[in-house]
């Protein structure tokens, strides 16, 4: 079996994924797609799901917890205390990444684990996220309780910020300065980007109403919300008809104790988990107590007939970019490729301009690879009714299990093997007295994953794979709503998509059979 | 639609290309390495801050030892200059200057530019020694001419330990000027309020 290695310009490199794991995945889209193709109308969109509060003995417990804002308050301590120690360790401790805190937690094992857990608990990230509840406890000055009106200015967000935009661009920046100014690799500069979100959390909650950033402009928080389309779980009504009859709307609005929902929702027309911060606010507003968490199919959302705006169609897009675009800056041949380039065009130094380009063309590269996908099935459908925008709204959906899968492979992969090594982290967090990470450290640290390599690999080709089908019942799904009762038509509708969805998901899968660099 | 999109895409590779068409203007010969700490295992060299990259026609390779200066400690800085081309080595010379890069040098009050030493290569490495009387964030500067071409390296090097209050205490002033800003402007809405009502309570 292949081991971890140095690589040609002496960085440590992880193993890539095996070739016949590759080889599988690989006849695994195609079967999909040739059965896609052969049956176009098999295949719906699964509505099945089961309230959890319904579990004997666990339905009870849960009840109790979500109706006691306490424990999600100590929840929010716990994480806020984490937040501090990063800040503290990135201020005040070693500028060694690999020893500190603020790096180790935040990059090896936040943003790595952040992606994995929307797969088991959709957005509960956003529902103890540090930098929003030292925001709250600051603005409101509550703990828990409904806040007085007059703690924040309650102006309307302007409206040509009420999108997903503010958050795509901050997104699209953040990734510049993780990949391109080597955040990842200061703890100095991880501790002022932390301050810097609960400055501007701080701001936007004491200026707008409600959370508006959580809404429109959190990279991180618009990101778990656009995945956790894809979650197992959601918060939702157990009896739609008592919504229906609902004149309240406490999870709207509020109750006498309770804030209103932070996003602006209805919880008895919610279809989307996009927006839902899991703050728990509509399971203890609801007088009748019938909002509760589910479980159901990761596909059911993706594949039904929700229609995003054009701004997150954009989003999910950036998403599918900027994932393989953390794959490629990863690769051994990454350096050597961007230092060809910076000295085609005469950069040098950090090599900003050259990273910056390379950036823009992974954005560049799928927007236009997809709006030829939905172009040319906008010709196959020759209904003039549906307008390019529409479409290529309507199909965006299909680049999320894309981008979801790849990023979650991606970042298994770290924290499998960059993952060991935190107990000494915790240990002493501002690293103090402590020394470079020799090369005989890392490569014992890489050997030391809390799974084997074999069972890592079977995963990332089964997320792989779970990735693809789901894409594949978005484009059935979605074109049989286009052209209905005409199997002959879906089919040939559901080409151009398929192709983007296989080409994608290719390229994703050549990335990971090559080798990657060790993140710190 | 379509046109929407095809604008997108042209404004986005019009970026990709000024940027690619601005980029010799606007980093040529000026180097802003990413650094890095190296442990070298196999030596009794110790810990160094190190950055590699290249400006110009020349690689270059940088060491500040010890990786963590402090005031009042001696340290010096390696310097490896290597012509990409044939791999010779920079054999001029090279003066070594060094700026305070505080925020008060970013506002126009830093202390002037000071030179640590004209160095000729001393078995193909610069080395310039230096000592700091005061600890705080610094830019080190390494300038030399080749082929007629002036050529300017920056790095920046942090002496002792990190600012105790200074990012803190900005996050806290603008909360803290943010959240007054508010209460203030509340308490203007209520007060108004107050004399809206009474007049209205009038009439």
């Amino acid at each position: 079996m292949e081991m971890e290695a140095m690589g040609a310009a002496g960085v440590m490199v992880h193993p890539g994924l095996p070739q016949a794991w590759g080889l599988a995945v690989l006849l695994f889209v195609l079967a999909t797609s040739a059965w896609a193709l052969a049956l176009p109308g098999v295949g719906t969109a699964p509505t099945g799901h089961f309230s959890l509060s319904a579990v004997p003995g666990i339905g009870h417990v849960m009840r109790y917890f979500i109706a006691r804002p306490w424990i999600l308050f100590l929840l929010r301590l716990v994480f806020v205390a984490i937040f501090l120690l990063i800040i503290a360790a990135g201020l005040y401790g070693t500028p060694i990444p690999e020893r500190n805190a603020a790096t180790v937690l935040t990059w090896n094992l936040w943003w790595s684990g952040l992606v994995l857990s929307i797969f088991f608990l959709g957005s509960a990230w956003c529902g103890v996220c540090p930098w929003n509840s030292i925001a709250n406890w600051l603005v409101n000055r509550r703990l828990w309780r409904r806040a007085d009106a007059s703690s924040s200015l309650n102006l309307t967000v302007p409206k040509w910020l009420r999108n997903v935009w503010p958050a795509l661009f901050m997104f699209v920046g953040l990734t510049w300065l993780e990949l391109g100014v080597g955040v990842t690799v200061d703890p100095f500069v991880t501790a002022i980007l932390a301050l810097a979100m609960v400055v501007m959390a701080t701001v936007s909650l004491a200026v707008f109403q409600r959370n508006a950033f959580c809404h429109h402009f959190c990279p991180v928080g618009r990101t778990v919300g656009f995945y956790s389309q894809l979650a197992p779980v959601e918060l939702r009504p157990v009896d739609p008809d008592i919504c229906a009859r609902c004149t309240t709307l406490e999870c709207y609005a509020g109750s006498a104790t309770v804030d209103p929902c932070p996003t602006h929702l209805v919880m008895g027309r919610l279809t989307q988990n996009t927006y839902c911060t899991s703050c728990g606010n509509c399971t203890r507003s609801c007088p009748d107590a019938n909002i509760a968490w589910r479980l159901r199919s990761p596909a059911a959302e993706a594949m039904q007939d929700a229609r995003p705006h054009w701004d997150e169609a954009w989003f999910m897009l950036v998403l599918l970019g900027l994932t393989g675009f953390h794959g490629l800056t990863m690769l051994p041949s990454w350096e050597d490729g961007i230092i060809g380039l910076a000295r085609v065009i005469g950069d040098s130094g950090r090599m900003l301009v050259t990273f910056s380009a390379g950036l823009a063309a992974s954005l560049a590269v799928p927007a236009f690879f997809y709006g030829l996908a939905v172009w040319a099935t906008r010709k196959l459908v020759g209904d003039a009714n549906h307008s390019f925008k529409s479409l290529f709204s309507r199909f965006a959906f299909v680049a999320l299990p894309l981008a979801f899968a790849y990023h979650l492979v991606h970042n298994l992969g770290h924290l499998a093997r960059e993952g060991a090594g935190l107990g000494a982290v915790l240990a002493n967090p501002l690293g103090v007295g402590t020394l470079p990470m020799g090369a005989a450290e890392r490569q014992l640290r890489m050997m030391d994953m809390f799974i084997s390599q074999d069972a890592l690999s079977a995963l990332q080709a089964l997320l792989m794979a779970f990735g693809f089908l789901i894409a594949v019942g978005v484009i059935q799904r979605r074109c049989r709503g286009l052209v209905k009762l005409q199997p002959g038509r879906v089919r040939l509708t559901m080409l151009p998509l398929l192709l983007f969805a296989a080409v994608f998901t290719g390229f994703h899968l050549w990335l990971l059979l090559q080798p990657m660099v060790m993140r710190l | 639609m379509a046109h929407k999109l095809a604008h997108i895409s042209a404004a986005l590779l019009t970026i990709l290309l000024w940027l690619i068409a601005t980029s010799g203007q606007v980093a040529a010969h000026h180097v802003l390495g990413r650094p890095s700490y190296a442990l070298n295992e196999d030596s009794n060299t110790p810990p160094a801050l190190q950055v590699e990259t290249w400006i110009g026609d020349f690689d270059i390779n940088y060491m500040v030892f010890p990786a963590f200066p402090r005031p009042g400690v001696p340290g010096r800085i390696n310097l490896y200059v290597t012509d990409r081309e044939d791999g010779r080595h920079f054999e001029g010379r090279v003066r070594f200057t060094i700026r305070d890069d505080s925020w008060a040098a970013w506002l126009g009050f830093g202390r002037p530019e000071e030179t640590l030493g004209v160095q000729s290569p001393d078995d193909v490495v610069f080395r310039q020694g230096f000592i700091f009387s005061e600890g705080g964030d610094y830019i080190i500067t390494a300038r030399f001419e080749a082929n007629d071409e002036p050529y300017v390296i920056d790095f920046p090097l942090r002496v002792g330990a990190p600012p105790a209050l200074g990012p803190l205490g900005i996050t806290i002033g603008v909360i803290f000027v943010v959240l007054a800003g508010v209460s203030i402007i509340q308490r203007r809405r209520v007060l108004t309020g107050k004399i809206r009502g009474a007049h209205e309570g009038r009439e």
